[in-house]
């Protein structure tokens, strides 16, 4: 009996061996997985495909950082479907917040876009330390390291002890959570002086 | 918007790291979640001797029907909250078995039924209420942090569902662990704020889980 389950359980177990080629495939095979799982979903929500590779490394990750609470005397497919749904949930809430936020922009946002830049620039660099500072500290940090200090990908997840994938998801978030400051500020400015 | 070439090159660097789970992961969740247990118990005892010292009729006390009562209804809406933790705290859980909880809340509830001792369900005196709450849920505090932290072992992904159980189970050790100060042994007000100082402290856990236990 070669069912999904069992394959799947028994690669998870290849990975407690240390199988790296074996694990390999099965996260590629539950990517793929996630893949037409996530875009069906999104189809019918109406929402656009672009944040489906995210979801899908956002779940990969949390797999793998909990994989050692899988105990293998259980099945193994209805554990990771909880932990897709749990994982998929939160990316949701925060996709449908997003979404929110980008109907919330107005026309005269639109308007303003091409006339804020006079500004001077010194202020626009304590802004961007001001947002820095409002980010949550891991993602202060991987900014930090990427944008301010230039360093590597890899040399930054070294630093940090963490996977170069999980520092790509967090700069990624971080720099979604910088662009809405942003354009919330502006938007703000443009409404002040009017 | 990432691409296909990304997630490849995430499973790359994931898959590198195969067999090192275990080694970082530490207990396992039921042995972790036993030790917190066995731990919450006897601090939450020690905390009753040194808020309320060790009284000359404590070994008269523990013969009595009163106190044998009040600590095996506890100790039983414990075992049932433990297995309330120890499935919220695992993704494949499934339903929570709510109904463990029953032997100890029916045990608590006789008690309170049956109960001819006459006493008032406020206590023998105005402090009584004030004092049993306050106790329950300060001797419950220790053992709602060792249980939530043996749970943050696990992955669960209903974290507040998991704090309330883990607050079950915490103030079920407290009201066993307070029965050794508690002067009240009227079955109706064991069973009115028995029942009031866990909830209280079901929720208390319930609002550090939703946070403490997301991930």
């Amino acid at each position: 009996m070669d069912s999904r389950e069992d394959l799947w359980a028994d690669a998870m177990r290849a990975e407690r061996r240390g199988d790296v080629a074996a694990y390999e495939r099965l996260l590629g095979d539950i990517a793929e997985m996630l893949r037409r799982l996530i875009r069906g979903r999104f189809a019918r929500l109406g929402w656009g495909g672009d944040d489906t590779e995210d979801l899908v490394q956002e779940v990969l990750i949390a797999l793998h950082t909990k994989r050692h609470t899988w105990d293998a005397d259980r099945p193994f497919l209805p554990w990771l479907y909880a932990i897709a749904r749990y994982k998929l949930a939160d990316a949701a809430r925060r996709l449908r917040r997003e979404a929110r936020y980008r109907r919330d922009i107005t026309p005269e946002h639109w308007a303003t876009l091409f006339d804020t830049p006079t500004d001077d620039f010194d202020r626009a660099i304590g802004e961007i330390g001001r947002h820095l500072n409002a980010l949550p500290s891991g993602q202060r940090d991987v900014v930090q390291a990427l944008a301010i200090d230039g360093t590597t990908v890899r040399a930054t997840a070294q630093k940090l002890k963490t996977s170069e994938g999980a520092v790509r998801v967090t700069l990624h978030r971080a720099l979604q959570r910088l662009t809405a400051a942003a354009s919330r500020d502006e938007s703000s400015n443009s409404r002040g002086k009017r | 918007m990432r691409s296909f070439g990304d997630t490849n090159s995430l499973i790359k660097n994931l898959s590198g790291e195969a067999g090192t789970g275990h080694a970082r992961a530490g207990m396992p969740l039921d042995r972790a979640l036993l030790l917190a247990v066995a731990v919450a118990l006897a601090l939450a005892i020690v905390l009753v001797f040194l808020l309320f010292g060790v009284s000359d009729a404590l070994l008269a006390t523990m013969r009595g029907g009163p106190f044998q009562h009040k600590v095996a209804s506890a100790l039983l809406i414990a075992a049932g909250g433990f297995f309330l933790v120890r499935n919220a705290a695992r993704p494949d859980g499934g339903r929570l078995p709510v109904l463990a909880l029953l032997p100890g809340v029916v045990l608590l509830a006789l008690g309170g039924v049956t109960d001819a001792s006459g006493l008032p369900v406020l206590g023998r005196s105005g402090v009584s209420v004030p004092i049993c709450l306050i106790a329950i849920v300060a001797v419950s505090l220790p053992a709602l942090a060792l249980i939530i932290a043996a749970v943050r072992k696990g992955a669960s992904t209903r974290p507040t569902a998991a704090g309330i159980a883990a607050g079950l189970l915490s103030g079920a050790l407290g009201a066993a662990a307070y029965a050794l100060a508690c002067k009240n042994d009227g079955g109706l007000f064991v069973a009115v704020w028995d029942s009031v100082g866990i909830l209280i402290v079901a929720a208390l856990g319930g609002a550090i889980g939703r946070r403490a236990l997301a991930w």
